[in-house]
């Protein structure tokens, strides 16, 4: 099992390097003066050449690429050049709670909706659970999310006024309950079309594990049904369903920005925006290196998660 | 040898299909005694696997299949059971192996869980107790190493290895009868033989009867007391192994017998040297279903189906040309 974790992130170090300088590239290579952009439409030509020089602009790019990589491994992303004087750090920190937590309740409730859902319909194959999990997953795919989520408020906060339409509430700050109220509807939204494509994905590999001889055996053992479907079958069709709820968080957490302007959520989707508004270089890339990272990292969890559930895999 | 374990009646199997309601298997009667092994051979397709699947029952789904005649397991009818007694006959009184045991282990649990776990669904043993049985299990099959394969997956085991496995998996509650569908087929001609010498001491140790599916007359020969041959879904002919090889009386099985590769020559060959092709389930002949391919067919064979009768020494036959 050491091996495989190493070999899995021995793996990852290409992947990582030609991330960080695709990011790097991005803003240096986006037209537009960072140093003029700075110091606004007023600077004189002497003022932009000494900022150019203090921020190393001038420098050959090789060794602008290995500065900014150094200051990103100790967690200086520089400072923001819209909010004058803010770290670009503290900024992508502080919105980039809300996000994760949203993107973990959401992806905790498409797992929780999605997998017994998956599973019921593979069971009671061509009757009626499984006829309404065919038609709510395909109204899933279908419906995009912002619809998913303006429905929801129309019934849920307008007609129903049982949950608030927008806002955020903090988890730690705020405490579970409000939590709960204010994020149930984003991290619906947010989830449902993902539940959809997770429960279809269970049923067709739970379908295809009881069709498979190690059930047949299971069965002439003597196994009760429950445990054949727990036991014997869920923890093989898990390991496909493994690789959709990787898919999920990273779709969750990059594909944010739309449910947290719908819901007036601070998090790195809003961020994201206003800083493409106000060109704000810094925050940019720092969120874009923060994203591609995540998705680097996640993709290392459900590996290594897979070869925890997986005993074929781990050997290798 | 009189000890009668199962006996079965007039098994028929249907399936919902497309075509609607098609009988696999027809009218299937056949006994097993205590120690005894069975051999049950017939072309691919005649129903074999799904006699053995009936006698278990393990085609659950109940609106798309159809069972009838009787299955009387040590005086209980199988078939009438409700599907709950059915789980505790499972693993205990009988149990199957089959094929292809890398498909038939689990993948993501370890030899020893599932060796134990019809140890402690049965006899609700618990930790080392169940370990131990596990263990001696393993012995029994002749597993070198047991402690150490407990703790294994089934991919890290030989092809011999998980055969071995998954007939001390199927007898870890010691059956009356132990169904076997084709075990060797996937093996390599060794570890076949290997195989084969393990079930006929098995059967001898733990005094159960044993349902040996298999396309291999040699085989039969040499490891059954009893056979029977079935054709397209029915039994055409039922015996003793020395009757029924020195004396085959239904025109398919002398086919059958003819097309046996010598004993020195490959012996995992296919039997396909009868002439013409079986026919589909839905265009069933209704008469003799051997009719079209037989060399001895007249009209009263292609009109009316002849029954299984026995004619002398234990022998029966389901043809025309035996009744006078
Ligand atoms: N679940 C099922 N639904 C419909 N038809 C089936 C089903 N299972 C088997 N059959 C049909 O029943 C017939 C007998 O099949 P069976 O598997 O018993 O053959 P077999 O004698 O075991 O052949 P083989 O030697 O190839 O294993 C075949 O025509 C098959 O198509
Ligand atoms: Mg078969």
């Amino acid at each position: 099992m050491k091996k495989y974790i190493l070999k899995r992130i021995l793996t990852l170090l290409p992947t990582v390097f030609i991330v960080s300088v695709v990011v790097f590239l991005l803003v240096h290579l986006t037209p537009g003066d960072p140093a003029a952009m700075m110091l606004g439409d007023d600077a004189t030509m002497e003022d932009i050449a000494a900022l150019h020089a203090k921020l190393g602009l001038d420098d050959p790019l090789i060794v602008q690429y290995i500065r900014w990589v150094s200051r990103c491994l100790q967690g200086d992303f520089g400072t923001s050049t819209a909010v004058i004087g803010q770290k670009v750090s503290d900024m992508v920190f502080s919105h980039f709670r809300p996000t994760l937590c949203l993107a973990i309740y959401s992806q905790l409730i498409t797992i929780l909706l999605a997998i017994p859902t998956g599973i019921l319909a593979a069971r009671k194959r061509g009757r009626i659970a499984d006829m309404i999990t065919s038609v709510l997953s395909l109204l899933g795919i279908s419906l995009p999310s912002f619809m998913m989520g303006l429905g929801l408020v129309l019934l849920v906060a307008v007609h129903f006024r049982a949950l608030p339409a927008a806002g955020y509430k903090d988890l730690f700050t705020d405490g579970l309950l409000p939590f709960l109220r204010y994020m149930t509807l984003p991290a619906l939204s947010l989830g449902f079309i993902h539940a959809a494509y997770m429960m279809r994905m269970t049923k067709t590999s739970m379908l295809e594990v009881l069709s498979s001889d190690y059930i047949k055996m299971a069965r002439s053992k003597g196994v009760k049904e429950h445990t054949i479907i727990g036991k014997h079958a869920f923890r093989n069709a898990f390991l496909t369903v493994l690789t959709v709820i990787g898919q999920g968080f990273i779709s969750a957490l990059a594909g944010a920005a739309v449910v947290e302007k719908l819901f007036t959520i601070p998090g790195i989707g809003t961020l994201m925006v206003d800083s493409i508004e106000k060109r704000d270089y810094q925050v940019i890339q720092a969120i874009t290196l923060l994203i591609a990272m995540l998705n680097v990292v996640i993709n290392l969890i459900i590996d290594l998660l897979y070869g925890l559930c997986d005993p074929r895999i781990r050997l290798e | 040898m009189t000890d009668t374990i199962l006996s079965v009646s007039n098994l028929s199997t249907s399936f919902r299909t497309d075509r609607g309601w098609l009988k696999a298997i027809d009218g299937v009667s056949f006994t097993v005694h205590r120690g005894e092994i069975l051999g049950l051979v017939g072309e691919s397709g005649c129903g074999k696997s799904v006699t053995s699947q009936s006698i278990m029952r393990l085609y659950e789904e109940k609106r798309m299949v159809r069972y009838e005649g009787t299955v009387m397991l040590s005086g209980t009818d199988l078939l009438s059971l409700p599907f709950s007694r059915m789980q505790h006959i499972r693993g205990r009184d009988i149990s199957m192996i089959f094929q292809d045991a890398l498909s038939s282990l689990n993948p993501v649990l370890t030899v020893g869980d599932q060796i134990m776990e019809p140890l402690r669904i049965h006899q609700k043993m618990r930790g080392d107790a169940a370990r131990a049985e596990a263990l001696n299990m393993l012995r029994l099959v002749g597993i070198p190493a047991p402690e150490t394969r407990l703790r294994q997956y089934p991919h890290e085991l030989s092809g011999g290895m998980r055969q071995r496995v998954m007939i001390a998996i199927a007898l870890a509650c010691h059956p009356q009868l132990l169904i076997a569908d084709e075990p060797t087929t996937a093996l390599d001609v060794t570890i076949q033989a290997q195989i084969m010498d393990l079930i006929v001491f098995l059967n001898r140790q733990l005094a159960m009867g044993v349902i040996l599916i298999t396309h291999d007359l040699a085989v039969v020969a040499q490891t059954c007391q009893r056979v029977a041959v079935m054709y397209l879904g029915q039994i055409v002919e039922e015996g003793g192994v020395p009757d029924i090889f020195d004396r085959p009386l239904h025109p398919y099985t002398r086919g059958l017998l003819a097309s046996i590769p010598r004993m020195d020559g490959d012996r995992r060959e296919r039997l396909h040297v009868i002439d013409g092709t079986v026919p589909l389930l839905h265009q069933m002949p209704s008469g003799c279903r051997f009719a079209p391919r037989c060399p001895y067919a007249t009209d009263h064979c292609r009109k009316e189906m002849p029954q299984l009768r026995s004619v002398s020494g234990g022998q029966s036959v389901r043809c025309w040309r035996e009744e006078e």
